[in-house]
């Protein structure tokens, strides 16, 4: 566990030390999440009314809804991104053969080169929602940070076996991202980004709950505008925590057979 | 008995066909038909270097990135240090270290340095042991001076040194080299087969296996020669008995003869 626990941290090290070199483009996504922020804000308060307030799930203002649900879509995008993206620059780069020839195992490689994109994206949300409460009022000071945590945690869990299909998919067909392509597809109709899924025709919201983005939106907005503890949240959150044990460990075992499978077609370092 | 280094037996491989366009989705469920080694079968003792030569395409990287366990064998058995490729991966990957000359492999923008401890630690050297072993190397292999810059910045031949310290710094018994001077200009590739005999062949703790189609470079450094062509073992031997055997004065004819092949311009094509 130790061993593990090393090798992941030997992943975070690697992607921290050379994302410092890139410090010019640490400035300016806290510049372009500023401006993001103030987005929202002025399109909230172009579209705020008593009946739209009314109409959100958990009251507040759209600023507030509509901010927390397009970071975590970005929280979506990194998980469905980062596997295959680490795993495309490994092959350009010809290290992926180096990594797959030491002593680590194949799912701690996989794990360890998310780790710091996971980091990244959650600073970056942080960044956001920092700007929302400095400027523009976003209220940060009823948030119950321990289930905010949670909830995050169960949504990167909840993702990942997404991201995880999706880098496996690549494997097998070199180009092409189909999961991102769904699920953000899916998303950004059916996902509760922008308005509340209850809008939404009964057949699109009867597809909205096969879409781990509605759970990780209901409970991280109950958690982070309204307060909500685990007792409000258990519902959303063991569905997700659900996606979870269906898709890590289906989505770890399609990945270890599509690499099987590319030992056998001599396909791994094609691109 | 004691277990040779290197043991592959009755060893097959084959690809499926290269599809294009649509086609390409079918690619990797396809069944193997493309025949790129067949039946091959020797061994490496402790200690000694064995070339692999063979013509472009004769099957020399597929093999040892059979033994690398980057691919898996059709047929056949492929073992280092008694353990089968195939079956147990990660006993391979301990005893053995993975050069090719073909690709850099290291992160553009970490130091040579941060390299080294990245893919020493990955191979379950503690933060000590790998930074002993990163100064050991960088003396033995002239590194000193650069390892603090970045990759991006190095060399070609400076890579391959680099290259060649990484996949020795967990002291594997076997060293797998596909075609390391490939991408070297004469003079370092010269520097850099002096250097291989005289820092990691003359001490005799470790086994080599290279491919190789560069002939003074088999010469050099190989105790046996295995000559591959279309996947096929022509033979293994050492070049004196090479030479016996096919009638032939230089390690150029030993090939052509066992090949079958006559070269395509004779020395009575050239301009007087």
């Amino acid at each position: 566990m130790i061993r593990v626990l090393r090798d992941l941290w030997l992943f975070f090290w690697r992607d921290l030390t050379i994302a410092r070199t890139y410090r010019i483009s640490f400035v300016l996504e806290i510049v372009e999440a500023l401006f993001g922020t103030a987005m929202f804000y002025y399109v909230g308060r172009f579209v705020d009314s008593p009946q739209l307030r009314q109409a959100l799930p958990q009251g507040g203002t759209y600023f507030a809804f509509s901010l927390v649900g397009f970071v975590f879509l970005d929280y979506m995008n990194a998980s469905l991104d980062t596997f295959d993206r680490s795993l495309e620059e490994a092959r350009n780069a010809g290290t992926l053969e180096h990594l797959l020839v030491t002593q680590t195992s194949l799912p701690v490689i996989v794990a360890g080169s998310a780790l710091y994109p996971f980091a990244a994206t959650t600073l970056r949300i942080a960044v956001y929602l920092a700007w929302g409460a400095i400027l523009f009022g976003f209220p940060l000071q009823s948030a119950n940070w321990l289930t905010v945590a949670v909830v995050l945690l169960a949504t990167l869990l909840a993702f990942s076996g997404l991201g995880i299909l999706s880098a496996s998919y690549l494997l097998l067909f070199k180009r092409g991202n189909p999961a991102k392509w769904f699920m953000l597809g899916l998303s950004s109709v059916a996902g509760g980004m922008l308005f509340p899924v209850s809008i939404l025709p009964d057949w699109l919201q009867f597809l909205a709950r096969f879409n781990p983005v509605t759970y990780s939106l209901d409970a991280m907005r109950a958690a982070l505008l309204a307060g909500a503890g685990f007792s409000a949240i258990w519902r959303p959150l063991a569905i997700l925590l659900l996606f979870a044990a269906v898709l890590l460990p289906t989505a770890m075992a399609v990945f270890a057979w599509a690499l099987r499978r590319t030992k056998i077609t001599g396909t791994l370092t094609h691109s | 008995m004691t277990e040779p280094a290197i043991a592959v037996a009755s060893l097959e491989k084959s690809f499926p066909p290269t599809r294009s366009g649509w086609r390409a989705f079918v690619q990797p469920f396809e069944k193997p038909t493309v025949v790129a080694l067949s039946g091959v079968t020797f061994d490496v003792k402790e200690g000694e270097a064995l070339a692999l030569l063979g013509a472009n395409g004769a099957g020399k990287s597929t093999l040892l990135r059979i033994l690398a366990t980057l691919l898996l064998p059709t047929r056949g058995s492929a073992r280092i240090a008694g353990h089968d490729a195939e079956r147990d991966p990660r006993a391979v990957r301990r005893s053995l270290g993975y050069h090719a000359g073909t690709d850099h492999g290291f992160y553009a923008r970490l130091t040579g340095r941060e390299n080294l401890r990245f893919f020493g630690q990955l191979n379950h050297l503690s933060s000590a042991a790998a930074n002993l072993r990163i100064t050991q190397l960088a003396e033995q292999f002239q590194l000193a001076d650069i390892l603090d810059r970045q990759t991006r910045t190095l060399s070609t031949g400076t890579i391959q040194r680099l290259s060649l310290a990484r996949a020795l710094l967990h002291q594997p018994r076997v060293l797998l080299l596909d075609e390391p001077t490939r991408s070297l200009d004469a003079i370092a590739a010269m520097d850099f087969r002096r250097f291989l005999k005289s820092q990691i062949l003359r001490p005799g703790d470790t086994s080599l296996l290279f491919a190789s189609h560069t002939l003074p470079e088999v010469e050099l450094l190989a105790d046996r020669i295995a000559i591959i062509d279309k996947g096929r073992l022509l033979a293994c031997d050492t070049l004196t008995a090479l030479k016996h055997r096919t009638g032939a004065s230089t390690l150029e004819e030993v090939f052509l003869r066992l090949a079958g092949r006559t070269p395509y311009f004779s020395d009575e094509d050239a301009p007087a």
